[in-house]
């Protein structure tokens, strides 16, 4: 493109010149015969009668005629120029593609490596490891000591067999699973596990490095070790690994967000105490903090003197009960000190690891450098982001390009970062028949369930009997209310933890003194627990509301009437008002589920049978709004199970037998949001105290919590079974501990933690 | 997957139960369907997939049981008989139970009547969580009367005091603790993880449990019968509790006849008109 410009334009000067007209002229007319030519060219041409403004004539119009072909060269050399940058990009994505493909067949095959390697101990023993596993560091610890070969061996290869799962694990989420499925967080651990394994891999190239990283590795599993004897004692061997594989996750976790963002340092350390069973939080920001200022300084000489500070800062109890150990497997060090009160308790694993770290004597040493050596790799990690020097890196590259999405992640939704899965912890099996309704204690981590077998039973979630074969614990229940006459429907607890008010299908509320949570389940009955009955409906009451500063309680009823009761007075004036003949302004519905409007005490919303939600005025008893159920568009409008208020904004929550939750506006009654929640009917709501989170239940068996800013499903837990077409009846949060909770038809309370 | 997995597991269980296709398709569909949003695989796929959620929105086809908020206390429970057969519920055997009690509370043999194919540990393991529960109801009524200033033991007749086996070392419990105890104590037994960790299968040796169970809770009804004869009798007649309970522990040999003290059955009634 340019040469042509270039050419033609000589071609026009020498036509300027005119120093050789004629020549110029044909230049001209040769150009021309594609621009489509001009009067003065053709004119001249033809008569060989060459005239001075003729000749001017012709210049002008050639120049202009080169002008406007030189504007449209420059349009499409940048149309081209931009097509180039286009597949310019398209070529790295794809570069990045094949190299992330490449990665992924680089960790499948050292996945497939270790888990031959595995095998092939099973089948031949640790000779045949040996042999097998020749990019492995096996090897070298092998050398080094032969003696411990087997422990240490079992130490390494659960590692890695549990870095391989992992993996297998990554790429599952990678081809479809969602981030609703798979927690945020543990996707992060196992991205960075996935860095750890490829640094392995990487360095299959560079075995030093690989022998040095290794050592790292190893190096803080064993100080957690040392800082908990009592864990390494209890456990054997395999659960050793597997705390110390957790532990390693911490630390690195701990490494590597510093590297890729020090503003997060306050995320950072929550997720610390989230992760680490046993670290103190406290030497954990020490750490991290001196982890950033030796990243900030990385230049610098004095960062390895911070370092080796840092070092001795974490392995001082380190050390001690290395020496210990490392005398139990091999006689070298001084006898069992002060420092490792477990020395003789160590089991073999630890002691192997130990004695393997410690076996050339210059343990310290060893130890920094190892630390040393994973410092400077991230580093010079972070330093080739910087450098954009992507090509010649192979899979160091794409551990850096990990490590970048996940800062963005954390950058645009930093609360997902240490969000939390729950995950069940407590059965509740006491109930002989479906539990309809549960509330948490405000302080203390205790539960009320309300059944339909006629009881309640408090449980006292720190009264705990291990279950055989799960990870959950059977909790058995320390007092059960005995007076409905017939199933118990709702259940309302004060929020100052003192009364418990429950509903039944026999047409009465009780009222009951909260009991200790640390009484005598087989303690001798004590009829004062009931304190008062309160009585006026005439049928099956479906919901209740206590409010604590007005220590007044709502009750709604089959009978189509909201009453408002002051338990705790006199019981002659119990009743205070009845609201709402269904017929005014339910249209002839009854009422299902009412709560108090959070931000107003002196406003109630009621929900009925047809659909219909109204906001009432308790001095007045008058209608103030009515909430617009009708405005979806979907035909039917289903009857609603439950609503609750939301505790700071004036938003009130329905949960619908249609499958939908729809959100109001208090003040306008207008519906501002409405989504299929779930599969079947949702029959419960609860919301968190910042009124951050929602959970729902529903009779399609599952618990599911919602992000109440997005509307979106952060996690659907598949909780109970079903009798008939009933599943879950009620879910609850704890309003000052991180605890849901569900109540089934299949007379089970769940806890999840 | 999502779309074949749905559609064959409709397929092999409606081949099972080849009466009432109809009916039970809708409900098989339910489940799979939130089976297989549980394991995560969102039903994204097109046509095939969502055909079968359609039945569910037919209620003509599939009458819902179910105790919506609101349900009036005459309409609770009250929805058309569901056959055994049609059950696909883990919990089937407490639905048939509780059914059939609800539709003739006093058709004792009835209710007693166990499913062909029912497993005969479970059928008597459900029944005694049945009694167990409807006792509440009459502990209930004895809170009210039964004070330990008049019922200060356990007693029946004058032959047995009864200890109360739920403290560490069994103790002489009043009666209303006693009644309290051991009803708190057969429920956390009869769901305890140890001896019924499935409600759908039981060991052999945890059946032989059921046995002193039913001892006990027995003496709920014989205290009340000799020392509280009004609400026993009331009590009765409103759930013909006592009676299904003698004639259960009677067909399955869970006590002996000895022990039976409250005349209940016709042979009883017939021997103590005969020694008047």
């Amino acid at each position: 493109m340019e040469d042509m410009k270039e050419s033609h334009g000589s071609g026009e000067e020498g036509g300027s010149g005119h120093g050789s007209g004629n020549n110029g002229l044909g230049g001209g007319l040769r150009g021309g015969s594609n621009g489509g030519g001009g009067p003065g060219g053709v004119g001249p041409g033809g008569n060989l009668h060459y005239t001075i403004p003729g000749i001017l004539h012709f210049l002008q119009h050639e120049w202009s005629r080169f002008e406007m072909d030189r504007s449209q060269w420059d349009v499409e050399k940048a149309e081209l120029q931009a097509r180039i940058a286009f597949l310019q990009g398209e070529r790295k994505g794809q570069e990045n593609l094949k190299n992330d493909l490449v990665r992924r067949i680089k960790m499948l095959e050292y996945a497939l490596k270790q888990e031959r390697a595995k095998y092939a101990k099973l089948k031949y023993g640790s000779e045949g490891v040996a042999h097998l596993d020749d990019g492995s560091k096996a090897l070298g610890d092998d050398e080094e000591l032969p003696p411990v070969d087997g422990d240490n061996y079992i130490a390494v290869s659960n590692v890695n067999w549990r870095q391989g799962r992992q993996l297998l694990r990554q790429y599952l989420q990678e081809i479809g699973y969602t981030d609703t499925i798979i927690d945020v967080r543990s996707n992060r651990v196992r991205s960075l596990l996935g860095l750890n394994d490829a640094n392995n891999v990487n360095e299959e190239n560079r075995a030093n490095l690989a022998l040095n990283g290794g050592e790292s590795h190893r190096t803080r599993p064993d100080g957690t070790g040392a800082h908990h004897p009592a864990h390494s004692v209890r456990k054997g061997v395999t659960t050793l690994a597997e705390e110390m594989m957790l532990d390693t996750e911490a630390s690195v976790l701990a490494n590597f967000d510093f590297l890729s963002s020090e503003a997060e340092v306050d995320d950072d350390d929550e997720m610390n105490d989230d992760i680490d069973d046993g670290y103190n939080p406290q030497e954990m920001k020490l750490k991290a903090s001196k982890l950033a200022q030796a990243v900030t300084e990385a230049e610098d000489k004095e960062t390895e003197d911070v370092m080796n500070e840092f070092n001795f800062l974490t392995n001082t109890d380190n050390v001690d009960s290395i020496k210990s150990a490392g005398g139990g497997g091999g006689g070298g060090g001084g006898g069992g000190q002060a420092g490792g009160p477990s020395s003789k308790d160590v089991p073999k694993g630890l002691s192997g690891v130990g004695f393997q770290q410690t076996g050339n004597g210059a343990k310290t040493n060893q130890l920094l450098g190892g630390e040393k050596q994973q410092q400077q790799q991230q580093q010079q990690q972070q330093r080739e982001v910087e450098l954009g020097n992507n090509l010649e890196l192979g899979e160091l590259e794409q551990l850096t390009i990990a490590n970048d999405n996940e800062s963005s992640y954390d950058i645009s939704a930093p609360k997902e970062a240490y969000r939390k899965t729950w995950s069940a912890k407590y059965t509740l099996r006491s109930h002989f028949d479906g539990v309809r309704a549960l509330g948490f204690h405000p302080l203390e981590p205790v539960l009320i369930t309300a059944s339909e077998d006629q009881t309640l039973k408090l449980w006292n979630l720190q009264k705990t009997i291990p279950a055989k074969k799960s990870a959950s614990l059977d909790v058995e229940p320390v007092y059960t209310f005995r007076a409905h006459q017939g199933p118990v429907l709702s259940l309302a607890i004060s929020p100052a933890g003192d009364y418990i008010f429950s509903g039944g299908l026999d047409t009465t509320i009780r009222c009951w003194q909260m009991p200790s949570p640390n009484v005598d389940p087989y303690d001798s009955y004590d009829p004062s627990t009931l304190f008062t009955t309160l009585t006026g409906h005439e049928d099956a009451v479906w919901g209740l509301s206590y409010h604590l500063g007005r220590k007044q309680l709502l009750s709604c009823s089959a009978d189509g009437t909201v009453k408002l009761w002051s338990p705790t007075a006199p019981s002659a004036s119990n009743l205070v008002r009845t609201f709402g003949n269904a017929t005014e302004d339910g249209g002839g519905a009854t009422p299902t589920s009412v709560d108090w409007v959070q931000d107003d005490p002196t406003k109630i919303v009621t929900a009925y049978s047809n659909g219909s939600c109204v906001i009432h005025d308790i001095e007045s008893g008058k209608l103030v709004i009515k909430l617009d159920t009708k405005s979806d568009s979907t035909s039917a409008v289903g009857s609603i199970n439950k609503v609750v208020s939301h505790p700071i904004l004036p938003v009130t929550i329905t949960a619908h037998e249609d499958r939908h939750i729809r959100f109001f506006d208090n003040h306008t009654g207008q519906m501002t949001h409405s989504m299929v929640a779930h599969l079947d009917a949702v029959t419960s709501l609860s919301l968190d105290t910042n009124g951050l989170y929602l959970i729902s239940g529903s009779h399609d068996c599952s618990v599911r919590l919602w992000n109440l800013e997005s509307k979106s499903c952060v996690q659907e837990i598949t909780a109970h079974r079903k009798k008939f077409d009933e599943s879950i009846f009620d879910v609850a949060f704890h309003p000052s501990k991180p605890f849901i909770a569900s109540a089934g038809a299949d007379a089970l309370a769940k806890v999840f933690v | 997957m999502t779309t074949t997995t749905t559609s064959s597991s409709t397929t092999t269980s409606s081949a099972g139960v080849s009466t009432a296709n109809a009916n039970l398709t809708p409900m098989d569909n339910a489940s799979a369907a939130s089976a297989a949003a549980a394991t995560g695989l969102s039903t994204t796929g097109s046509g095939p997939s969502l055909a079968p959620m359609e039945p569910v929105s037919a209620p003509a086809l599939h009458p819902l049981r179910r105790n919506c908020a609101g349900t009036p206390a005459r309409d609770f429970c009250a929805w058309p008989l569901e056959s055994f057969d049609e059950m696909d519920s883990t919990l089937a055997v407490q639905q048939m139970i509780q059914q059939s009690i609800r539709a003739h509370v006093e058709d004792v043999e009835g209710i007693l009547r166990a499913p062909d194919t029912q497993d005969e540990g479970v059928w008597k393991y459900e029944h005694l969580r049945q009694f167990c529960m409807e006792l509440n109801g009459l502990a209930v009524l004895l809170q009210s009367e039964c004070v330990p200033e008049t019922c200060t033991q356990m007693t029946a007749t004058e032959q047995w005091i009864f200890l109360c086996a739920a403290h560490k070392t069994p103790k002489e419990c009043p009666a209303i603790d006693y009644t309290r105890h051991t009803l708190d104590g057969a429920a956390c037994l009869l769901n305890s993880n140890k001896y019924f960790p499935s409600r759908v299968s039981i060991k052999e040796s945890s059946v032989a449990k059921l046995g002193s169970v039913c001892r006990r809770v027995y003496r709920i009804f014989s205290h009340a019968y000799f020392h509280h004869r009004q609400i026993f009798d009331d009590f009765e007649a409103q759930t013909c509790l006592c009676r299904r309970f003698t004639v259960f522990v009677t067909k399955y040999n869970l006590m002996s006849r000895d022990n039976l003290i409250v005349p209940m059955l016709e042979q009883d009634l017939e021997a103590g008109e005969s020694e008047a």
